[in-house]
């Protein structure tokens, strides 16, 4: 998937896949977190905005 | 190709009276010189209408999908891309092996019917139709993979070159060139889903792309709508694709839609292969993006 993202030019970082259980609130927070930080680094999204 | 035309008639004939099959599909010749298109026959005389000639490009696998729920056995002729697509349906479990007659065809290429129809009306130079259509000038499997009976002369691959140089000409750019280009690109995508409806691969009976409640997808013809149409019709082609080129062919605003497909070609092969769809029937064989394995890379996701 990010492969082929990146193939069409789009920040592969933006787009992040992790498996969390139900029951692991403190994981969730974690990859919350690096999500936003990670994004934020990139700054706004310029890309695909044009719908409505 | 007439001789191969007979053998096809006389095969067919034999299988309907016989009562082996109920219908057969080839293709039956149009009012133009350049216009073959698929038919099916059911009675023995209809027969004497099937032709197969330079023009036989449609992948008559994509076919069978309207008989899927029927019992009827069906033989059906194939070239080498179609026959990929028969094992396409039939490792999907869209059609039973039992079910059909495949008559195979060594294929000598074919041409652009639409190339043919505008060089005929004046509207491109009158030679632009004899060249090979694009999607037969790359062709590596022009030989049937599957069938029950095998016509003509075995023919050797046509690739010329190497197979995924646009795809790696593309990997090369910036990311921002390479937005530019699929922006440009996918701009002109009119949403009509021929590249669907043409797809052996493309096998769902519910479509994401037609779900309404919720509408997964946005069906504007803005580029944001479009890409994410084509980033979501491209991973579900995923290991699955066939490279029979008709996407492309449909295509009726000319989307080099095999880049996108070669690319995850290139991409299945190198992550999980080597893997080539649709290149072998074994019953219960399973592509690599249906297993699961424990080292199953996984930094891409």
């Amino acid at each position: 998937m990010k492969s082929l993202l990146e193939y069409f030019g789009l920040e592969a970082e933006r787009y992040q896949t992790a498996w969390i259980s139900g029951a692991e609130g403190i994981k969730f927070q974690e990859v919350m977190d690096k999500l936003v930080t990670d994004v934020h680094r990139l700054g706004p999204n310029r890309k695909l905005r044009d719908a409505r | 190709m007439t001789e191969i035309t007979n053998q096809i008639r006389k095969i067919a004939r034999d299988l309907l009276e016989k009562g082996e099959v109920s219908l057969f599909m080839a293709w039956e010749k149009g009012n133009q010189e350049h216009e073959t298109r698929p038919f099916s026959a059911r009675r023995s005389e209809e027969t004497e209408r099937l032709v197969f000639d330079q023009y036989s490009i449609h992948n008559l696998a994509n076919g069978l999908l309207k008989y899927r729920d029927s019992k009827e056995k069906i033989g059906i002729v194939v070239k080498g891309c179609d026959s990929r697509g028969i094992v396409r349906l039939l490792e999907d479990n869209q059609i039973a092996r039992e079910r059909l007659y495949i008559v195979g065809v060594c294929c000598p290429g074919m041409k652009d019917p639409l190339q043919a129809a505008r060089a005929a009306s004046g509207l491109a130079p009158a030679d632009a139709g004899n060249e090979l259509a694009a999607k037969c000038r790359e062709c590596l499997q022009p030989n049937p993979v599957i069938y029950d009976q095998l016509l003509g002369q075995e023919q050797p691959p046509r690739l010329p070159g190497e197979r995924f140089e646009r795809v790696k000409e593309l990997e090369a750019l910036s990311p921002d060139e390479r937005y530019q280009f699929f922006e440009q690109e996918l701009s002109r995508c009119i949403r009509c889903y021929a590249c669907r409806q043409a797809c052996v691969a493309c096998n769902c009976r519910t479509c994401i792309f037609d779900e309404m409640r919720p509408q997964w997808v946005g069906r504007e013809t803005s580029i944001s709508d479009n890409m994410m149409y084509h980033l979501v019709r491209a991973s579900h082609m995923a290991g699955r694709c066939v490279e029979c080129g008709e996407c492309e062919r449909v295509c009726p605003v000319n989307i080099p839609l095999m880049l996108i497909n070669r690319k995850l070609i290139k991409d299945v092969g190198e992550f999980f292969g080597p893997y080539e769809a649709g290149m072998k029937y074994e019953e219960g064989a399973k592509p690599p993006l249906s297993v699961y394995r424990e080292n199953d890379p996984d930094d891409f996701l």
